[in-house]
């Protein structure tokens, strides 16, 4: 064939020009004017990993989101923590949902989403208040939109739950200084003083907490460098940091408070902080007392209020592992009056702006929902369940009996991005897109700065476009099957929050004149400030301060040991475990990786006879857990410590069979005044199964040996008075 | 090869790092440094997790794990004190290991096909597709910061199910079987910073480039950038705490009083002249 045949070829394929048949070709990516192939560019959304909500940028390449990174213009200033960068393999997990699943024969088999919608009018249609929502936290138009779709059933019953939750803290704060989430400033105090507050891995917002603790560590010519003490039964990672480490019996952190506070109030110059009858109400904690009661010493207890007195502003800060007691709002108020005494409220701990929109506020969780949720379950109140952002099954203790109430309930619904253990509970599980590939708008609990909303946007196209849908569109597709009238206008959530924030825009600083400009720096900026928002005044007067601690009888000798179930940052409340990096990275702590341990003090190991690796049972009055012992000596030695976050019997590949799961240890303790379960009220006892395993760990090799620099200088340390600060070049 | 061509004067193609001359040894304009404060650093993993999002790090494991078979660049070591080992009432302490990216490297003497060498900018480069696995380099590293792929994770052990594979850093390669890793202080990203400086006739500005574990850090701990620029923050770091890439015992340890002074290498007797300083973690005697 010569060269005739070949053109001849070519126009046997039908094209004439260069230009025919264009519309057949599509391009694999149709970008953007400043999308370059090869070149990543950065679109800015909000971490949904924790409550935190810090400010994120993603990385895009030819369509692709690959790494996220902080945004500089939000409270986390540009840093990002491991669990943060994380996101990125929720969005990408294998083992994500990717079509409905509709219980047909006692198994969950595949079905459609017409199906799914259609099925969901139905069991929804005159459903009133047999019909009942479980979420997590919410905030901003997600809140209002499952707020409405609730209030439009004719149902009361959206419960708001969350695991670790810190609703001791928030109710005893709204009391005390007049707000549930006062500003806390760790970097302008000389001294903090934190009992079990694990606010650089775990507490409230670590990465903005992370950023202030740089500074506080930091000396300049205003201030010396920040000392920072940790009370706790066992050390976390802020514990590890700490200048002086104080470990405490569990529970009596209250006590070793009103004692720091007797002893300040015996001078004039604290005396005048407080109201007479507060100061006669701790008059009771001489240091002897409380040296019986927190088993700590006199010289400790003198140190630690030799700081007190010569360091000021200090902060002393309430954590969890003294409010999770069934005393723990009496804790918390101690710990918090020792501000007032110190004069710091005011200057470390000031009043947050307010919110303006109150629709939009946060709505934190906590653990009365569940409870409350748990019991009309019980009761057989609720026909109609739907649950989002939560794994009930998973995080709820053994007593409650959750798995079985769950029975009770004609029809229920998880929203979901795994075939998680509520899932396989669950009538019909709908999938979500990831955060990644969703919108959104969220107002973090926790507002350092102003009030911000942060917005959330896809930065990629549905990785399964049939088979994920958004949570706040399927909530804007239910309200219209009840209220079509008012949601028709909007097509979908994007319209939604588009048309909504624009709306509102004179509400925001310094806001574009144009519409679409204004939407699209809100995009690109990733967060908008609220414009002046209203001033709040801490109502500082504190009331009298009582702790009853529970009888020294009440303790039960047939469970020796304080179960401390702790939080790891890269797992919360278990929802990570699915992920591989988070897996994978050793615990800061312990270093071990893809197990639960307990940790166990060496010297109860001593006399226990317990080496590293040997499985042991750990029993409550409600369950028990078989897991490897590691010897810890940041730990109370009648204390033992299993971490949170593993232990599934679902969620994927990752987390199915790893570990154990303490959630079910828990005993049935409430905290007095708020009804919250107490998690650090947990009595146990341990035995050994005589089953033996080797730790998987990065620290090294050799079994039951406390790692030590063996005298070389790996890790050096100076001591502060030898530290004069050095100015910036 | 004749015996006549073997037995030539070579030496004056062999260069020995450091020289006299820093300047003559980073012809580029670039020594790519390092500085830790121990004091920042939490032990928050933020940086391990970031480097394995840039860097195309698998995950191998538990079982692979319990072998040593872990492949992050960077880890945090966590010990306890000797003194209060009963009861760590100074806490633990924590240090972010990452390869020192020494300039007389231990690991670049034994590499038997040439593998591992420096680079102009003063990287310790690992060159994957000469690498003939001996792992005499991981041997030598004081610092164990060599990590070698036992497994063709991409293919054979599944390290990245689908669709897992779409987050890969398409900037760099994914490891195969066989081959010796280690942490390149971004390579990626310094390559791409040092283009684009060029195509405007300039060098790299500081804060332009950075590597992953420096951006990500919550405390900014890490502080990363060029030696060479005195006023980048790394020189005047390395300047304020006294310290002296080419040296082996630094003139403020020889003075006898370093009070005050923070900074310092690890394992710096073994002479290797890591890129990386620590500042000391301080903690008070009085609390």
């Amino acid at each position: 064939m010569g060269w005739s045949g070949a053109s001849l070829t070519v126009a046997g394929c039908g094209f004439t020009s260069i230009e025919s048949g264009v519309e057949t070709v599509e391009s694999y990516v149709q970008p953007q004017d400043f999308v370059v192939p090869g070149i990543g560019i950065y679109y800015a959304t909000t971490c949904t990993q924790c409550g935190g909500g810090c400010g994120m940028h993603g990385r895009v390449r030819e369509g692709r989101v690959l790494k996220m990174e902080g945004n500089p213009e939000t409270p986390n200033r540009g840093r990002l923590c491991g669990l943060g960068q994380a996101l990125v393999q929720h969005h990408y997990n294998p083992d994500r949902l990717k079509e409905p699943l509709l219980r047909q024969g006692g198994t969950l088999q595949p079905t459609t989403w017409n199906n799914a919608m259609a099925l969901l009018a139905e069991k929804t249609k005159n459903a009133g208040d047999k019909f009942a929502l479980l979420t997590g936290p919410l905030s901003g138009h997600l809140k209002v939109l499952a707020q409405n779709y609730v209030e439009s059933l004719g149902s009361r019953n959206h419960f708001i739950y969350d695991p670790l939750a810190t609703k001791v803290n928030r109710s005893v704060s709204e009391r005390m200084y007049g707000v549930a989430m006062p500003c806390y400033h760790i970097d302008q105090a000389q001294l903090v003083v934190s009992f079990g507050a694990d606010f650089l891995d775990t507490w409230v917002s670590p990465v903005h907490f992370s950023s202030q603790y740089a500074d506080f560590r930091k000396a300049n010519d205003s201030k010396a460098r920040g000392v920072l003490v940790q009370i706790e039964p066992k050390m976390t990672v802020t514990g590890a940091n700490a200048d002086r480490w104080i470990p405490v019996r569990p529970g009596t952190e209250g006590a070793l408070a009103l004692g720091l506070a007797n002893a300040l109030l015996q001078d004039p110059a604290y005396a005048k902080n407080v109201p007479a009858s507060v100061a006669a109400s701790v008059r009771g904690y001489d240091k002897t007392h409380v040296g019986q009661i927190t088993g700590i010493n006199s010289e400790v207890f003198d140190r630690l209020l030799a700081l007190l007195r010569e360091r000021t502003p200090s902060l002393v800060l309430s954590g969890p592992s003294a409010e999770g007691h069934v005393h723990g709002a009496q804790n918390a108020a101690a710990i918090m009056l020792l501000n007032f005494v110190l004069g710091n409220v005011g200057k470390t701990i000031t009043a947050p702006a307010r919110v303006p929109f109150p629709q939009m506020a946060p709505a934190d969780g906590d653990t009365v929902a569940l409870n409350a949720f748990n019991d009309g379950l019980m009761h057989g109140r609720f026909e109609t369940v739907f649950m989002h952002d939560v794994n009930p099954v998973y995080t709820a203790p053994a007593f409650l009996q959750l798995k079985d109430n769950l029975k009770k309930a004609g029809f229920k619904v998880l929203f979901t991005h795994y075939r998680d253990e509520t899932a396989e509970e669950s009538d019909l599980v709908l999938p979500l897109d990831s955060a990644l590939e969703d919108w959104g708008t969220h107002i973090a609990a926790y507002q350092p700065e102003g009030v911000t909303i942060t917005l959330q946007q896809p930065l990629m196209e549905r990785l399964y476009p049939d088979g994920t849908r958004s949570f706040g569109g399927l909530l804007l597709e239910l309200l219209k099957q009840h209220r079509p009238e008012e949601y028709k206008q909007w097509p979908d959530y994007y319209s939604y929050l588009q048309s909504a924030l624009t709306k509102n825009k004179s509400a925001f600083k310094d806001p574009a004149a144009d519409d679409g400009l204004f939407w699209y720096q809100t995009l690109s900026h990733g967060v908008l400030n609220v414009a002046a928002p209203q001033e709040q005044h801490l109502s500082a007067t504190p009331g009298i301060v009582n702790v009853n601690l529970p009888a020294a009888s009440a303790v039960d000798q047939e469970f020796p040991f304080q179960l401390v179930p702790s939080v790891r940052s890269g797992f919360r409340d278990g929802r990570h475990a699915n992920l591989p990096w988070m897996q994978e990275t050793a615990d800061t702590m312990t270093t071990i990786v893809w197990d639960s341990w307990v940790e166990i003090h060496p010297k109860t190991a001593e006399r226990l006879g317990i080496r590293e690796g040997d499985i042991l049972e750990i029993a409550s009055k409600t369950g028990s857990v078989k897991t490897q012992a590691y010897l810890f000596p940041g730990l109370d030695p009648d204390t033992v410590a299993v971490p949170l976050g593993q232990g599934h019997e679902a969620m994927g590949r990752y987390a199915k069979g790893v570990g154990v799961n303490p959630f079910k240890l828990l005993a049935p303790s409430f905290e007095n005044a708020t009804g919250e379960l107490a998690y650090y009220a947990t009595r146990v006892k341990i035995s050994k199964t005589g089953d033996r395993v080797t730790v998987v760990k990065d620290e090294g090799w050799r079994p039951g040996v406390l790692s030590t620099q063996q005298g070389r200088k790996i890790v050096a340390t100076m001591a502060a008075d030898k530290v004069k600060l050095f100015r910036e070049e | 090869m004749s015996i006549t061509y073997m037995l030539r004067d070579w030496t004056h193609y062999r260069s020995t790092h450091p020289s006299a001359d820093i300047n003559k040894d980073h012809p580029e304009g670039y020594k790519w440094a390092m500085a830790i404060d121990l004091d920042a650093c939490t032990g928050c993993n933020a940086c391990v997790v970031a480097c394995y999002a840039e860097n195309n790090l698998p995950v191998v494991g538990k079982e692979k794990f319990a072998h040593g078979f872990a492949m992050h660049w960077m880890r945090i070591e966590r010990y306890w004190n000797d003194e209060d080992i009963e009861t760590p009432q100074h806490g633990a302490q924590f240090m972010p290991m990452l390869c020192q990216q020494c300039e007389a490297a231990p690991c670049e003497t034994v590499c038997p096909v040439g593998a591992t060498n420096h680079t102009p900018d003063g990287l310790n480069s690992q060159v994957y597709n000469r690498c003939i696995g001996s792992r005499y380099c991981s041997v030598n590293c004081p610092y164990k910061v060599r990590y070698f792929n036992f497994y063709n994770y991409p293919e054979q052990e599944h390290a990245w199910p689908d669709p897992l594979p779409m987050q890969l850093n398409p900037d760099l390669t994914v490891r195969t079987k066989g081959v010796m890793e280690k942490c390149t202080f971004c390579v990626q990203r310094l390559y791409e910073a040092k283009s684009k400086a060029r195509t405007d006739g300039r060098l790299v500005k500081d804060g332009e480039v950075t590597t992953a574990c420096a951006q990500s850090c919550p405390t900014g701990a890490i502080t990363f950038g060029n030696l060479l620029d005195p006023y980048s923050k790394v020189a005047k770091m390395w300047r304020q705490q006294r310290m002296d890439l080419y040296k082996d015992v630094q003139d403020k340890d020889r003075d006898g009083n370093p009070e005050n002074i923070r900074g310092y290498r690890v394992l710096e007797e073994l002479r290797a002249y890591p890129s990386i300083i620590y500042l000391e973690r301080v903690r008070d005697a009085q609390a």
